[in-house]
C-alpha cells in the first residue's frame, strides 16, 4: 500500500493478528483507521491549502482583472468590463507605462525588429518543417508570438531611443540581472571547488547576503550609493561626480538596482553550483590531469558537462524569482525617476494602492503569463533538449 | 519428492507454529511484461525453499508478492489455512531480510531489533526481554547499544535476523541477504543461517542467484527463468537430474560443458569424431552436455572427441582444464598434479551414463543416451 | 642508469601556471585565485560592515561624510540600540515577537504538510480524474463571479457551488476519466511557485477582510506557509526519494502504520533535508516584506515593515536606526544556520536541482 508500484489495494482494516486474542481497544481501532486513509490524510493537507490560498485567489484575480472595482460602503462593487483593463495597458493610455512610449522606428530599430522576426519566424519553418505535432505547435506559436511582441516592444523603445515600461524594466531585470549573477556565482563556485585553504570561509562569508531581508539590502545598496555621505564619496569626488544623482539617470538608477540584487542573489547560485562542483567524482579531473588537459579543458570538457544540468535547474529557478522583484525597486528608487526602475510587480502594487484594484490585477496577470510563457519555453526548449542530449 | 526437507519437519524443535505456504498460480504484470508466470509452488511446514535464478527472472518479484509488498496480478498466496493474498504485508505474520539488510540507521542495535515490537505495541519490559533473547540468538547481545554504522557487514546481518526472529513469525522471506558479504563471511553465514533455521524450524523462502548457497541451504530448490518455474527438487535431483538444457547449465561450478550438433545416421559430428546415439529422431537439432567433473582429459585420438587445450588453472584442490572445440569452451576438472601444455591437442573422454542431451530448440531433455559406438 | 635524460628547466611561465603535481595548484592560479576571491570577500563584507558602524554612529557623523572606522574617525554611540531598544523597545519587541512567531509557525506549517505530501507523491499512486479538476474549476469560476459581480452572499454562493460541484462530478466525472499520475500533481504544486505574491495578494486580502483575520498573526502565517509549500514540497520529494524503499518495507512488514512509518523511519532519515529546507523557508519567511506589507496593518507587523517604516517622518531615513533593525534581524537567521548548518552542507538543494 505504500509502495509505489505494489500496493495491496483490497485492505482489509481492522483485520487483527490471529495471537491477539483481547479484542482491538480504541485506541488501536483509531490507528487502523488512520492507516487506512493515509492515503488522503497525507497529501489532502496540501491540496487544501494550495487550492484555498493560490488556485482560489488566482481565479478571483482573474475576475477582478475582467472588472472594474470601486469601494463603496461597506465592500466592492465589482463590474465586468471585459478586455478593458488590458486593453488600457497594451494599446490605451497606460501603453507608456506597461509596453514603453512609441513614436517613430529608427534605423536600428527597423533592423533590429526585422531581425527578431526573421529570426523567430526561421525558427517556427524549421520546426514545421522538421518535425511537427499539434502540442508543440502550439506551444511554440505561444513562444514565437510572445518572443515577436518583446522584439518589436524593445525595438520601438529601447533601439529607438524612446523610454521603455515595466514590461521592459521587469525582462531588463530578469535576463540582465540574472545573466550577471549566473556568470558571477558559477565562477565563484567553480574557483572555491579548486584546491584552496580557507574555503569554508568564502563558503560561509559568500552566504551571508541571502540572510538580510530585501528591503535592508536596498537601504544598504542607497547608503553604499550615496554620492556625497556614503563610504564612496571620496571616489565620486575624486572623479568630479560629487553632484551626479545617480538615482536620476534610468541606466545607473537600473545598474544600481542590479547590482544589489545581484548581491544578495549570487549566493544562491554560488551554493548550489559550489556544491555540484564539489560532486563531481576526483577521479574525473585527475584522469583528466593524467592525460594532460589544461585547466581550461578540464573546466570546458569535464567540470561543466557534469554541472550543467544543475546549472540550467538553479537558472530556472533564479529566473522564476527575478520575475517577482519589487523590493529592492521599491526602496531604492521607489520606480523612479518616473517609471525608469519600476518593475511589473511593482507596477501592480502602486496600481493597488491607488485603489485601481481592476488594473492593478490586470497587470499581474499580464506579469503572469509572460512569467508563465518564459519559463515553460526555457523548460521545453533548454532543459528537456539539454537532458536528453546528455 | 523432497527426501532431504523430512529431516527438518521431524525434529522436535519450534516446528508447532511452522505454516505450510502456499503459492498458487501466482501471476505478476508489469503492463505488458509479464514478470512472474504462474508460479505453483507448495512450501512444507519447516521447510526452506530456494527460489533460484538469474537476475530478472522474477524470484524477487515473487518474493515481494508474497510478502505483500507487491501486489498480486492474480493467483493466491495461502498462509496455513488463510488466505492472504489480499492481506496487508503487516498482517500476513511475515518477517523479511533484506538484501541491504533495511537496518535503521539512526537507531541503535536494540532498538532495530525491538522495532516489530515496538511497532505492535508490546509493553517496554516484555520487549527488552525479547530483543535480549533474539540478540543472544545471533551472539550479538554484547553490542545492542551500538549504530547500525559501526557494526561490520556480517554483524548487521546478524541483526537483521534477530529482527526478523523477535517475532516468532510464522515465515521468514530472505532476498539475497549474503550476497553484500566478502567470500569467506558469506561461507560462515550461510553455514549459521541454515543452523538458525533448522533450530528454529520455521518455514523459510529464501532468494539467491547463487546456485553454491542454493544448493547448500535448500531443502529444495526452485529454478526460475523469466517468471516461469523451470524445475522444483531437492539440490541433488536439480543437479543429477536437470529437466532442460538451462537448469543443467545454472547448476554446477564450473557450469555444464554443451556441445551442439545435428543427429545424422545416429550420430553428432564433433570435429572430426562422432559421437553416437540412441533414442532420439533423426534430423533433430541436439546440444549435449556433461559435467567437468564426469569427464578426462586423455591422450589424442583416446577419448570420444578431440580438442585443443585453452589453458590450465591450478585452483589448489585440483587442476582445471579449459579445451577449445570449434566455438565451445569446455572445463574438465582434473587432479591437481595433471600437467598439460597449451595448444596441445587432447581427447576428451566422459561416461556415457553422465551425460545429458537436451533439444537445441526449445532446451527440453531428451530421452536419449549416449552410446559407445 | 646513464641514459636517463634531465627534465629540461621548466619556463617561468610553465612555473607559474603548470600545477607542480597532481591534485595541486600552481602557484600563479593560485594568486590569481585568492586575488579574486578576497575581492569578492571585500565586496560581499564591506556593505555588511558599513552597517555596522553605521549603527553605532550618530546624526551628526551620518551626515558630515563618510568615516570608516570606529575610535579613529569618529566615536561610536550606542544612541541608535538605546532608542531602539529602550525608548521604543515596545514597538521592536513587538514586531520581532511577530517576526518570530510568524516564521516559526509559517514554516513548521509548511514542512509538516509539504513533506507529508511529498512524502505521499513518493511513495503512494494517486489517479485524479482531470474531469473532476475541471468541473471544480468552472464551479469556482462561477461562484466567484456571482459572489464579485452580482453581489451575491458567499455563503449562498457556497452552498449551492458545493452542491452543483457534488453533482457533476458524479454525474460526469464517474463516467469520463482523464487520469492524471503524480508526476503532475508534484508539477501543479510546485509549479504554484511561479505565482508572484502580487498576482494573488489582492484576492487574499479580502478574503481574509470578509472573515476579519486581517492584521493576526494566523493569517499572515497561512499565507506563507502556502507560498513556500512548493519549495518544500519540491526539495523533500526528491529527498524521500532517494531513501532506500527497504527501510520502509521492512517497517511495514514489521506493521509499522504508514503514519508510524512516517514518523519512526523517514523523518529520522531525512533530518538533512528538512533541516535544509526548514534553513531555506525560514529565510524566505523572515525576510518577506509585501505580503507582509499586505496582511498587516498594526498589530502584526513584521521586522521587514519596520525597517521599511525607518524611511518614514521629515527627518530622511534614520540610517542609524535602520541599521541597527537590519543587524538585530540577521542575527536569527545566522543562529539557525549555525545550528542547522552541520546537516545542509550535505548538498540537499543539490539533490533536487539535479533531479
Amino acid at each position: 500500500m505504500t509502495s509505489t508500484q505494489g500496493r495491496v489495494e483490497n485492505r482489509q482494516p481492522g483485520y487483527v493478528p490471529a495471537d491477539n486474542s483481547q479484542p482491538p481497544s480504541r485506541r488501536f481501532r483509531f490507528n487502523e483507521w488512520l492507516d487506512g486513509h493515509a492515503r488522503q490524510l497525507f497529501i489532502t493537507p496540501a491540496v487544501v491549502m494550495i487550492l484555498i490560498f493560490s488556485i482560489f485567489p488566482l481565479v478571483a484575480s482573474l475576475i477582478i482583472a475582467f472588472s472594474r472595482v470601486r469601494l463603496k460602503a461597506g465592500g466592492y462593487q465589482v463590474r465586468f468590463v471585459g478586455f478593458k483593463n488590458f486593453s488600457k495597458q497594451i494599446f490605451g493610455s497606460e501603453q507608456f507605462h506597461f509596453l514603453g512610449t512609441f513614436t517613430t522606428l529608427t534605423f536600428l530599430g527597423w533592423v533590429v525588429a526585422l531581425s527578431a522576426s526573421a529570426a523567430i519566424l526561421w525558427w517556427m519553418y524549421r520546426y514545421i518543417t522538421t518535425g511537427f505535432s499539434i502540442i508543440g505547435f502550439i506551444g511554440r506559436m505561444i513562444t514565437a508570438i510572445v518572443g515577436l511582441g518583446i522584439a518589436w516592444m524593445f525595438a520601438g523603445t529601447f533601439f529607438s531611443g524612446n523610454p521603455f515600461g515595466t514590461l521592459g524594466v521587469t525582462l531588463f531585470y530578469v535576463f540582465v540581472g540574472c545573466g550577471v549573477q549566473f556568470i558571477i556565482g558559477l565562477g565563484l563556485a567553480f574557483l572555491c571547488s579548486q584546491p584552496i585553504r580557507g574555503r569554508n570561509f568564502f563558503r560561509v562569508a559568500f552566504f551571508i547576503p541571502m540572510m538580510i531581508t530585501p528591503i535592508g539590502v536596498g537601504y544598504v545598496f542607497r547608503m553604499m550609493a550615496d554620492t556625497t555621505k556614503g563610504p564612496f564619496s571620496p571616489a565620486w569626488q575624486w572623479f568630479g561626480l560629487n553632484d551626479f544623482a545617480w538615482a536620476a539617470n534610468p541606466w545607473t538608477a537600473r545598474i544600481f538596482i542590479i547590482i544589489g540584487d545581484s548581491w544578495q542573489w549570487i549566493p544562491f547560485i554560488f551554493i548550489i553550483l559550489l556544491a555540484a562542483f564539489e560532486n563531481i567524482p576526483r577521479d574525473y579531473v585527475e584522469a583528466g590531469q593524467m592525460d594532460g588537459a589544461s585547466n581550461w579543458q578540464i573546466f570546458r570538457e569535464i567540470s561543466w558537462p557534469q554541472v550543467m544540468p544543475v546549472a540550467v535547474t538553479v537558472m530556472l529557478i533564479r529566473v522564476i524569482e527575478g520575475f517577482k522583484i519589487v523590493d529592492l525597486p521599491n526602496i531604492m528608487t521607489s520606480g523612479g525617476p518616473g517609471i525608469a526602475t519600476e518593475s511589473m510587480s511593482l507596477h501592480s502594487f502602486f496600481a493597488w494602492r491607488s485603489l485601481d484594484l481592476g488594473q492593478s490585477a490586470a497587470i499581474a496577470y499580464l506579469l503572469l503569463f509572460v512569467t508563465v510563457v518564459i519559463c515553460v519555453s526555457f523548460f521545453n526548449l533548454i532543459v528537456v533538449n539539454r537532458m536528453r542530449r546528455i | 519428492m523432497s527426501t532431504d526437507m523430512s529431516s527438518a519437519s521431524e525434529t522436535d524443535t519450534l516446528t508447532s507454529d511452522a505454516k505450510r505456504l502456499s503459492i498458487r498460480k501466482m501471476n505478476k504484470h508489469y503492463g505488458d511484461f509479464h514478470a512472474v508466470k504462474d508460479l505453483d509452488i507448495e512450501v512444507e511446514p519447516g521447510e526452506f525453499l530456494v527460489l533460484l535464478g538469474p537476475s530478472g527472472c522474477g524470484k524477487s518479484t515473487a518474493l515481494r508478492m508474497i510478502a505483500g509488498l507487491e501486489e498480486i496480478t492474480s493467483g493466491e498466496v495461502i498462509m496455513g489455512e488463510r488466505d492472504v493474498t489480499h492481506v496487508l504485508p503487516k498482517y500476513r505474520d511475515i518477517a523479511m531480510v533484506f538484501q541491504s539488510y533495511a537496518l535503521y540507521p539512526h537507531k541503535t542495535v536494540a532498538e532495530n531489533i525491538g522495532f516489530p515490537l515496538k511497532v505492535t505495541g508490546v509493553p517496554l519490559e516484555q520487549r527488552n526481554q525479547a530483543v535480549l533473547d533474539a540478540a543472544a540468538q545471533v551472539q550479538m547481545e554484547t553490542l545492542l547499544e551500538r549504530y547500525p554504522r559501526e557494526l561490520s557487514g556480517g554483524q548487521r546481518q546478524r541483526v537483521a535476523l534477530a529482527r526478523a526472529i523477535i517475532r516468532r513469525p510464522s515465515a521468514f522471506l530472505m532476498d539475497e541477504p549474503l550476497s553484500n558479504l566478502d567470500a569467506k563471511l558469506r561461507g560462515f553465514m550461510r553455514a549459521e543461517l541454515k543452523h538458525m533455521q533448522h533450530e528454529l524450524g520455521v518455514t523459510t523462502i529464501y532468494v539467491t542467484h547463487d546456485q553454491i548457497e542454493a544448493m547448500t541451504l535448500a531443502h529444495r530448490v526452485a529454478i526460475m527463468k523469466d517468471g516461469e518455474l523451470q524445475q522444483l527438487g531437492t539440490p541433488a535431483e536439480v543437479y543429477t537430474n536437470p529437466t532442460n538444457l538451462f537448469v543443467a547449465g545454472f547448476m554446477g561450478s564450473p557450469p555444464m560443458n554443451f556441445i551442439e550438433g545435428t543427429l545424422s545416421q545416429g550420430s553428432i559430428q564433433v570435429g572430426n569424431d562422432k559421437i553416437f546415439l540412441q533414442g532420439a529422431q533423426e534430423g533433430t537439432a541436439v546440444t549435449m552436455g556433461f559435467r567437468p567433473e564426469d569427464a578426462d582429459v586423455v591422450e589424442a585420438g583416446e577419448g570420444r572427441f578431440d580438442a585443443m587445450v585453452y589453458t590450465a588453472e591450478m585452483t589448489g584442490d585440483l587442476t582445471l582444464v579449459t579445451v577449445k572445440h570449434g566455438q565451445s569452451i569446455l572445463t574438465i576438472k582434473m587432479p591437481k598434479d595433471f600437467v598439460v601444455d597449451y595448444d596441445q591437442k587432447v581427447g576428451i573422454q566422459f561416461d556415457s551414463g553422465l551425460s545429458y542431451l537436451f533439444s537445441t530448440s526449445d532446451g527440453s531433455r531428451l530421452k536419449a543416451i549416449v552410446v559407445d559406438s | 642508469m646513464s641514459n636517463v635524460s634531465k627534465v629540461p628547466r621548466r619556463s617561468l611561465f610553465d612555473r607559474l601556471f603548470e600545477p607542480p603535481r597532481i591534485g595541486a595548484m600552481a602557484p600563479g592560479a593560485k594568486i590569481i585565485v585568492y586575488t579574486l576571491l578576497l575581492a569578492w570577500s571585500a565586496f560581499v563584507l564591506f556593505p555588511i560592515y558599513w552597517l555596522l558602524i553605521t549603527s553605532v554612529k550618530t546624526a551628526a557623523d551620518v551626515n558630515a561624510g563618510p568615516f570608516f572606522i570606529p575610535f579613529v574617525d569618529f566615536t561610536p554611540s550606542l544612541h541608535a540600540w538605546r532608542e531602539l531598544f529602550i525608548v521604543d523597545y515596545a514597538d521592536t519587541l513587538r514586531a520581532y515577537v511577530n517576526s518570530l512567531i510568524i516564521s516559526l509557525a509559517a514554516t513548521a506549517l509548511a514542512v509538516l504538510v509539504g513533506s507529508m505530501a511529498a512524502y505521499a507523491l513518493a511513495r503512494i499512486r494517486y489517479q485524479p480524474n482531470l474531469i473532476t479538476i475541471l468541473i471544480f474549476i468552472l464551479t469556482m469560476t462561477a461562484a466567484l463571479f456571482a459572489v464579485f459581480s452580482y453581489g451575491v452572499d458567499w455563503r449562498i454562493v457556497l452552498v449551492v457551488g458545493v452542491g452543483i460541484f457534488y453533482f457533476f462530478s458524479k454525474a460526469v466525472a464517474s463516467r469520463v476519466k482523464v487520469p492524471l499520475a503524480n508526476g503532475d500533481i508534484l508539477f501543479w504544486m510546485i509549479s504554484q511557485r511561479i505565482l508572484a505574491p502580487i498576482v494573488v495578494v489582492v484576492p487574499i486580502y479580502m478574503m481574509f477582510q470578509s472573515v476579519r483575520m486581517l492584521d493576526t498573526h494566523l493569517a499572515i502565517i497561512l499565507t506563507y506557509a502556502v507560498v513556500n509549500l512548493p519549495i518544500v514540497i519540491w526539495l523533500m520529494y526528491d529527498f524521500f526519494n532517494s531513501i532506500p524503499k527497504d527501510l520502509e518495507e521492512s517497517a511495514q512488514l514489521d506493521g509499522a502504520t504508514m503514519i508510524m512509518t512516517f514518523r519512526e523511519v523517514v523523518l529520522p532519515l531525512s533530518r538533512a533535508g528538512l533541516a535544509a529546507t526548514t534553513l531555506l523557508v525560514m529565510i524566505l519567511c523572515w525576510n518577506e516584506y509585501l505580503l507582509a506589507l499586505f496582511l498587516s496593518t498594526a498589530k502584526a507587523q513584521t521586522m521587514p515593515i519596520l525597517v521599511a517604516a525607518m524611511n518614514a517622518g521629515e527627518r530622511g531615513i534614520l540610517w542609524w536606526s535602520m541599521s541597527v533593525v537590519i543587524i538585530v534581524m540577521i542575527i536569527p537567521v545566522v543562529f539557525m544556520a549555525i545550528v542547522l548548518q552541520r546537516y545542509i552542507s550535505k548538498g540537499v538543494l543539490l539533490g533536487a536541482v539535479k533531479g
